[in-house]
């Protein structure tokens, strides 16, 4: 019981931390691009691509915190005594 | 999580297949049945005036041609159009198989996604040999003063180890994601809906076309700038221009 609340609470604080961290880094990223487009017109494709390059990095940060989430509430993480008794077998 | 069926699953049910391969392998087949359909009614009788289905895959080889050169900034790039080219179409047509009813995308297993990025990541190895020689090659782990080979080696060795990883937990993650929230959305309005089935993850469906578009041209465009960066080493530029 007291594995799922402490399951529960740490997926709850820290996939949001990383989400929160990650719309922080996309905003600025996205913001700059915005004003270098504004300022050369004549650049606005190459910056877009660039954009959308950083935006995918910054995305795929959070999504290793969410395939971390999944494996401990689908496939768990054993108790060290069991994983010392499969590895010693 | 267990498995799903999809229309294929008739091949298991007869013993066809044997039960561990996984259902994506099948998908997969078909992907490859389709697009192969798609390029041969679309490359017979060559017209010089495109028409129809002819056009269609012009522009579209067109188009990532230009993506390619402007990633490589010289009309060299174009000899690795192909593999770029190919990387997008197939990853692209992976994503969105989920979306039709009754299928899966072999990109929501990790596997798939595992095989594209080695595929890659072997790919870029052997065009920096091809290109650039095996001794540069192998020189470019050391960096660039020479005397602090034995901290920048290992430093290298796992930046350049850590791309593929990133490239196949990004294209998984995302894909099977969507898949999920698509998924679960159906099973909330189930459980809690029972009597009006309203298709509350039809919007999501359309937002999952987008992201599988994005995430086919981000690992396209992350492999070519690999390969941009591991083939033009002449100029001594430092390792800090483009991020893994």
């Amino acid at each position: 019981m007291a594995y799922l609340v402490a399951l529960v609470i740490a997926i709850g604080f820290g996939l949001p931390i990383a989400v929160i961290s990650a719309a922080m880094a996309q905003a600025r990223t996205a913001s700059t691009a915005l004003e270098g487009m504004a300022r050369q017109p004549e650049a606005a494709g190459r910056i877009q691509t660039a954009m959308i390059i950083a935006l995918a990095l910054i995305e795929s940060l959070v999504i290793y915190a969410l395939l971390i989430a999944l494996v401990l509430l689908f496939i768990g993480i054993p108790s060290s005594r069991t994983l010392i008794q499969k590895v010693v077998k | 999580m267990h498995e799903q069926g999809t229309w294929l699953h008739f091949l298991y049910a007869y013993h066809i297949l044997p039960e561990w391969l996984p259902e994506a392998v099948p998908v997969t087949w078909l992907v490859i049945i389709v697009l192969s359909a798609v390029a041969i009614l679309s490359t017979r009788r060559l017209e010089r005036h495109p028409r129809g289905l002819q056009n269609v895959a012009e522009m579209s080889v067109s188009a990532l041609d230009s993506l390619v050169r402007l990633i490589f900034d010289s009309p060299l790039g174009s000899k690795f159009t192909p593999l770029i080219g190919s990387f997008f179409i197939f990853i692209l047509a992976m994503n969105l198989f989920g979306l039709i009813p009754g299928f899966m995308s072999p990109t929501a297993n990790i596997n798939t996604t595992v095989a594209l990025a080695i595929t890659a990541f072997v790919m870029v190895q052997y065009y920096a040999v091809k290109e650039i020689g095996v001794r540069r090659y192998l020189r470019h782990f050391a960096g660039e003063p020479l005397w602090l080979a034995p901290l920048m080696v290992p430093i290298h060795l796992i930046g350049e180890l850590a791309r593929p990883i990133s490239l196949s937990v990004r294209l998984f993650g995302n894909i099977f994601g969507e898949d999920m929230v698509i998924a679960i959305l159906m099973i909330i309005v189930t459980m809690t809906m029972a009597n009006v089935l309203v298709p509350v993850q039809f919007p999501m469906m359309l937002f999952a076309i987008f992201t599988s578009f994005i995430q086919a041209m981000v690992f396209s465009i992350l492999v070519s700038v690999y390969i941009a960066v591991a083939v033009t080493e002449e100029h001594a530029e430092g390792h800090g221009g483009h991020g893994d």
